[in-house]
């Protein structure tokens, strides 16, 4: 364990010898310990503090964490944070009236969390004060960890210094507890929420949508930052044109398979800044990500990606369908709807991988036909020719295997890793002198 | 969990071969690795390279093929038998000399405690073009100056964790390896590899060859003698011709016979060799039985 990982044990074991050592020595000892004699990080903390005469059991037994690496459903969590603001409430649980409090925690490094207090004689939390919570337990609440106060829970009030929150975060009055954040295309991800975006809007569509207060007018479309593209979906009329530059507060993100969807409405403002941005048409060019990128964010719209053809996976070539489902049938007899007058396609389902990540990528009939050059028609003529149906896949892995390709499409992440629906797909001829001079040069340099 | 698919490690074959440590796969299902000195946790693999030699060491109803596949600097081994039926009935098809692509499995095979051989499992085997290969080994430098990279910042963490690396931006996959690499390798010689990343790009740009960065303190590799560089030519030249001349069979021609040829143009054995290792090297001929060389 390196210094920065010790310092909060060492805080720790401080609070429990009640300040009667001071902390370099404790830091010297469980250094030693830890490091010199290998012991266990909890081993270590009870011998210190038997040492110079405290308490072991008064150590907390919960792991001491920052907010920002809070789980979703942690047992036992201790956080040392400033309350930023505190409710107290009524509700009726089961019949009958209890009082609850809650409000938004926030820690030294600026991230926040709400909590909940649910018995409030073990934890009475007052706003602006710090406190070191123990035996907390986390909860989810839509996609972000929410801290629960229970009956086991202690808290001890600490000095106004020992928690500074930076100045960035603030309370928001109403609405969304969490603190704003500013966010690029990138770095949207499902679940998140209070976003600050700025985007040109590419796309819209108005629809009329049916709620329970009448009829009302919801706004689709795609919105677009220098790191990619973004559908969206507005919930009030903001009056959006295309073309226009727009800045959203109080945008949240909702996810379909990893593919992010921005969303705002009543809650949210839209201003129009007037700043410097790309053009309609630099943003309409699919983004370059490498396959690492995507693994990351989880999914994107509309993006480009290269890599190496490593797998032509089975239903490659020509195939047939059920022309009730769609479904891929095996001789003419579709798993629910039996024997039926199939339906011949075309179709190319492959792993690409760039060394670092690897991607399956499917493409249906107009794409297989541009990149490989057989039209269905074709292949139905030679697969009747030969008598053999695989022959059309068996030709375009030969085509395929081991070539570097660039794809274009839509990606999605599902618990089988990241695929692809290509929309544009290119065998590529990269330029490896110029590729390795440009290398060579990086290595001179060093 | 579903299972990910395992990405497909670009490794040299000096840096995979080196390889002395394996992580088995516990219980059903589970993964193995091999790790290599730089880091890479290599359960499959994408290579491209110049097969040279191919024997069939089972019968011919069961065919057990292993296979020489060079990078242009090392080679991999490949074996492919009965439970690779794919890449079976390819190698099977296949005339070396040849450029070949393969993706496999790493295998290690381990004759007694702590030594450990690895060797390639492919699942697919593709002939393929000079571009393909010169694109892959582009690929395979970068991304081992990638590990150098990674192992160099690795090396200098008092404890480094996954977590630090992959916060310096490397991939987890990377990170993860590395810090299992660094205790079991130590002090890794990442000039040796840094070289080899150079003899890689080298091959990539012929006309740059000769005036290459070495880099700083790295092993020299002897006395350059840059003024007799027209004559090595002219003896490569010699030696390529007396290949052609000794080949009469069309299996290579026979290292004995070369050697008094040799002689009797003035080239001693030791110079022999290092003219044939060049010759080797540069990709003009090849081994394919120990003591036979014939041009590609």
């Amino acid at each position: 364990m390196n210094k920065e990982e010790i310092a909060p044990h060492v805080k720790e074991i401080a609070r429990v010898l009640e300040g009667k050592v001071k902390e370099q020595e404790i830091e010297k000892d469980l250094d030693n310990y830890l490091n010199v004699y290998r012991m266990s990080l909890e081993a270590s903390k009870r011998h210190i503090v038997r040492k110079y005469g405290g308490d072991p059991n008064a150590l907390t037994k919960g792991e001491r964490k920052m907010l920002s690496q809070l789980g979703l459903s942690e047992q036992s969590v201790d956080l040392l944070v400033r309350v930023m603001s505190s409710n107290t409430r009524e509700v009726v649980v089961g019949g009958t009236p209890k009082t609850i409090q809650s409000g938004l925690l926030a820690d030294e490094a600026g991230n926040t969390v709400k909590f909940t207090v649910w018995d409030v004689s073990k934890a009475d939390l007052k706003a602006g004060e710090n406190y070191l919570i123990r035996y907390a337990y986390t909860k989810e609440w839509s996609g972000q960890p929410e801290v629960h106060l229970g009956n086991r829970v202690v808290i001890e009030q600490r000095p106004q210094d020992e928690v500074k929150v930076p100045d960035t975060v603030i309370v928001p009055q109403t609405g969304s507890y969490s603190a704003p954040v500013t966010a690029k295309v990138s770095e949207l991800k499902e679940n998140m929420n209070n976003i600050t975006f700025t985007g040109r809007v590419l796309a819209l569509r108005s629809k009329e949508v049916e709620t329970p207060s009448g009829k009302k007018a919801m706004f689709t479309g795609i919105i677009a930052d220098e790191t990619g593209k973004v559908e969206f979906t507005a919930w009030h009329d903001f009056g959006l044109k295309e073309n226009e530059v727009i800045t959203v507060t109080n945008a949240y993100v909702k996810g379909w398979k990893g593919i992010p969807r921005l969303s705002f409405g009543e809650r949210g403002q839209v201003t129009r800044p007037k700043l410097k941005f790309p053009t309609n048409e630099e943003l309409s060019q699919a983004v370059r990500k490498s396959i690492e990128d995507l693994e990351r964010s989880g999914g994107a719209s509309d993006v480009v990606l290269a890599g190496t053809v490593v797998d032509i996976k089975k239903g490659t070539g020509l195939i047939f369908r059920c022309p009730e489902c769609n479904r891929v049938v095996q001789k003419g007899v579709c798993q629910v709807h039996g024997k039926v007058q199939q339906v011949p396609d075309l179709r190319i389902k492959i792993v690409v991988d760039d060394g670092s990540a690897a991607i399956t990528a499917v493409m249906k009939r107009e794409v297989t036909e541009r990149l490989t050059g057989v039209t269905l028609k074709e292949a139905l003529d030679e697969a009747r020719e030969t008598m053999d149906p695989e022959v059309i896949g068996h030709r375009f892995e030969e085509k395929l295997l081991a070539k570097p390709i660039e794809l274009r499409g839509n990606v999605i992440s599902d618990d089988y890793g990241l695929s692809m629906n290509v929309s544009e797909a290119k065998l590529v001829i990269p330029d490896v002198k110029t590729e390795a001079e440009a290398l060579l040069a990086k290595i001179e340099v060093i | 969990m579903a299972m990910v698919r395992e990405v497909a490690w670009r490794v040299f074959a000096s840096e995979y071969n080196s390889s002395t440590m394996e992580i088995k796969g516990e219980g059903e299902k589970a993964p193995s690795y091999v790790v290599t000195p730089l880091g890479a946790m290599v359960n499959r693999m994408f290579i491209v390279g110049l097969l040279t030699d191919l024997q069939n060491l089972g019968t011919e109803q069961e065919p057990y093929w292993r296979a020489l596949l060079s990078d242009g600097m090392s080679k991999y081994y490949l074996f492919a038998g009965k439970y690779n039926p794919e890449a079976t009935v390819v190698l099977s098809k296949i005339e070396p000399p040849a450029y070949v692509a393969v993706v496999g499995k790493s295998r290690t095979y381990s004759p007694e405690e702590g030594k450990i051989f690895v060797s390639v499992r492919p699942e697919k085997i593709v002939v393929v073009d000079e571009s393909v290969r010169d694109n892959w080994v582009l690929e395979t430098a970068r991304s081992t100056l990638k590990r150098i990279d990674c192992v160099e910042e690795a090396m200098q963490m008092e404890s480094p964790t996954m977590e630090d690396l992959a916060k310096l931006g490397y991939h987890q996959a990377l990170a993860d390896g590395v810090v299992r690499a660094l205790p079991h390798y130590k002090e890794v010689d990442l000039n040796r590899y840094r070289g080899m990343v150079l003899e890689a790009l080298e091959q990539l740009l012929p006309e740059r060859s000769g005036d290459l960065p070495i880099p700083t303190d790295a092993p020299s590799a002897g006395p350059e003698e840059i003024d007799d560089e027209q004559e090595d030519e002219d003896k490569e030249e010699l030696v390529l011709k007396l290949i052609d001349k000794l080949d009469k069979n069309k299996k290579g021609a026979p290292l004995a016979e070369l050697i008094k040829e040799a002689a009797k143009a003035g080239i001693g054995e030791p110079e022999l060799e290092e003219i044939n290792n060049s010759l080797l090297d540069k990709g003009l001929i090849y081994e394919p039985t120990i003591g036979k060389m014939k041009r590609i």
